[in-house]
């Protein structure tokens, strides 16, 4: 049984009076310990797919299931230490007054765990896990750089120890030698803590970097699923994930 | 000295209490740049001082008649501001008058804008039904001139400073709530309050811990920017006898009582009156550079 299942997934916003509908009819399946791409354009619904697991998003309708139970319509505190989530911007997600500390400190006060010392101890761990000093411990985010900023987030979400992580375009907000950095760090931790990724991208190379399996997606609906060796063959049946393929093969020729 | 200066401007704090300080410095600096809030500054300081201070400041009992030397004229022997119409020194009314104007200025800093603040994060928060029961009230309230609605409020329960407070803090509240409401709406939708929130965050933990602090800078700038109509406010409920009553030294009430020899004895009424002016004044040039210091705007970069 997959971790994450996903359902004939429909999700309708209500944007300026008119219905928008935004994902219709996705269906995937992530595994135990797989990491799971979603590509497409800017405007395709990969976002609002992990909107939708995180209760931000209307469904209207199929279902999400995770461990083969169907979510709570409201996502309870155990949801929040099964499933954590990292933000496309590093500059819109930590909150401005905040220090590290307190950003950090933050999950494990809503759950009531580890108070004084032992607070300390695990923030300073945390940071480190992240590949960041004990010195950034008291600063506010406007002294941090982007990609220190998005290294804070990321320990943020694991915090709490989940087992699956949501990444919302995690690097697009970040210089190009940055980027692979922080691509790397996440491979890292997921492997050290053997997490279960659903990472969207509008970036195939970076799929192809992260993920085992992965699905295209376009206006709202799944072009095509693929795995990471039909992907290395280019073996794609839609022409679209091929347009897609060539024009990431292409601006990364011109960049070389 | 350098050493404190070097612990202030530390990129990498050791402790909450050392950012929060590092913090306040660059804030600090950032006002000491302008000199017409230095200025503001310089004059609330005064004020302060003149209250803790009063019975060392001032030359006379503020209460102390002395019908022989009634109306004296500034720079007379012994009373530099001259004396009212029962000969009690201006001088010193004034300085005691100081600690009269703050007492109202404190209650009134403590109620007004915290009931605004929670009124307009809550109402901005939860949206919906809530916030349009909390905004329709807080229009009716702000369709009220505030000192006609003070006077209502003063005529109901009675003259008095404490009432008079009450009254100010009752009508004075909600631009604070609109201020926090329009301050919350832009961050209620901000990735770390979704973030917190997909920790598992109650909503009072969301608007105390997460949403107020970013509404209490243009609170309190509102706030140091209001306390002049405040204490005109005050000052006005006292000179209609409605707020503090005689024989104490309010300023209002002070400027009352000299109105009927205002063109003989000019100075009775008048030096309240630039009391009052120069108080307002230091409030306002105080505010406009907190502005600069704390608008979320100019602060983050």
């Amino acid at each position: 049984m997959a971790l994450i299942e996903i359902d004939d997934l429909h999700v309708t916003f209500e944007a300026k009076g008119r219905p928008v509908h935004a994902v219709r009819g996705v269906s995937l399946a992530v595994e135990v310990r797989e990491s799971y791409g979603l590509v497409g354009e800017s405007g395709s619904g990969k976002s609002t797919i992990l909107r939708a697991i995180c209760g931000m998003a209307p469904v209207t309708g199929g279902a999400i299931r995770i461990d083969g139970r169907a979510l709570a319509p409201r996502r309870d505190r155990g949801f929040a230490r099964r499933v954590q989530m990292v933000f496309q911007d590093p500059y819109a997600s930590l909150h401005p007054r905040h220090t590290v500390d307190r950003t950090l400190g933050e999950p494990l006060a809503i759950h009531g765990l580890a108070r004084g010392a032992e607070r300390g101890r695990r923030i300073v761990q945390a940071l480190a896990d992240v590949g960041l000093d004990a010195a950034f411990r008291f600063r506010f985010p406007h002294q941090l750089s982007g990609g220190q900023r998005q290294r804070v987030a990321i320990a943020r979400a694991l915090m709490l120890e989940p087992e699956i992580l949501l990444l919302d375009e995690p690097t697009s907000a970040l210089d190009a030698s940055v980027q692979a950095e922080a691509l790397n760090l996440l491979s890292r931790l997921r492997a050290e803590r053997g997490l279960t990724f659903l990472m969207v991208s509008h970036d195939l190379a970076v799929i192809d970097h992260m993920c085992d399996r992965l699905t295209v997606m376009k206006e709202g609906r799944a072009v095509e699923n693929l795995d990471h060796a039909q992907l290395a063959r280019h073996d794609m049946k839609a022409s679209y994930t091929r347009e897609l393929f060539a024009a990431t093969t292409e601006r990364i020729a011109a960049a070389e | 000295m350098s050493g404190l200066r070097a612990w202030l401007i530390d990129p990498a704090p050791r402790s909450p209490m050392q950012a929060r300080a590092g913090q306040l410095w660059l804030g600090w600096l950032r006002l000491a740049r302008n000199p017409l809030a230095l200025i503001g500054l310089l004059i609330i300081v005064a004020l302060l001082a003149a209250a803790a201070l009063a019975p060392w400041i001032a030359t006379h009992d503020p209460y102390a008649q002395n019908l022989a030397g009634r109306l004296q004229p500034p720079l007379s022997p012994g009373h530099w501001l001259g004396t009212d119409e029962f000969g009690r020194d201006i001088w010193s009314r004034l300085v005691h008058g100081a600690r009269i104007t703050l007492y109202i200025v404190a209650l009134v800093t403590v109620t007004a804008p915290v009931v605004g603040l929670i009124i307009g994060t809550v109402s901005g928060y939860f949206g919906g039904i809530v916030d349009t029961a909390l905004m329709r009230l807080t229009d009716i309230f702000l369709a009220f001139p505030r000192l006609i609605l003070a006077l209502a409020f003063v005529a109901a329960l009675g003259p008095g400073i404490e009432n008079a407070v009450l009254a100010i803090a009752l009508t004075a509240w909600p631009p604070y709530a609109r201020v926090a409401r329009a301050e919350t709406l832009t961050v209620r939708g901000a990735d770390f309050i979704a973030a917190v929130r997909l920790q598992g965050a109650g909503a009072g933990r969301i608007v105390v811990g997460h949403v107020m602090p970013m509404c209490v800078p243009s609170v309190i700038i509102r706030v140091t920017l209001d306390m002049a109509g405040i204490i005109l406010t005050a000052a006005g409920l006292g000179f209609l006898g409605l707020g503090a009553q005689p024989p104490l030294p309010e300023w209002g009430l002070m400027i009352a009582s000299g109105r009927k020899f205002l063109f003989e004895q000019w100075w009775v009424a008048t030096m309240p009156g630039l009391a009052i002016f120069i108080v307002s004044l230091g409030f306002n040039l105080l505010g406009d550079g907190l502005r600069d210091v704390l608008d979320p705007r100019s602060a983050t970069r």
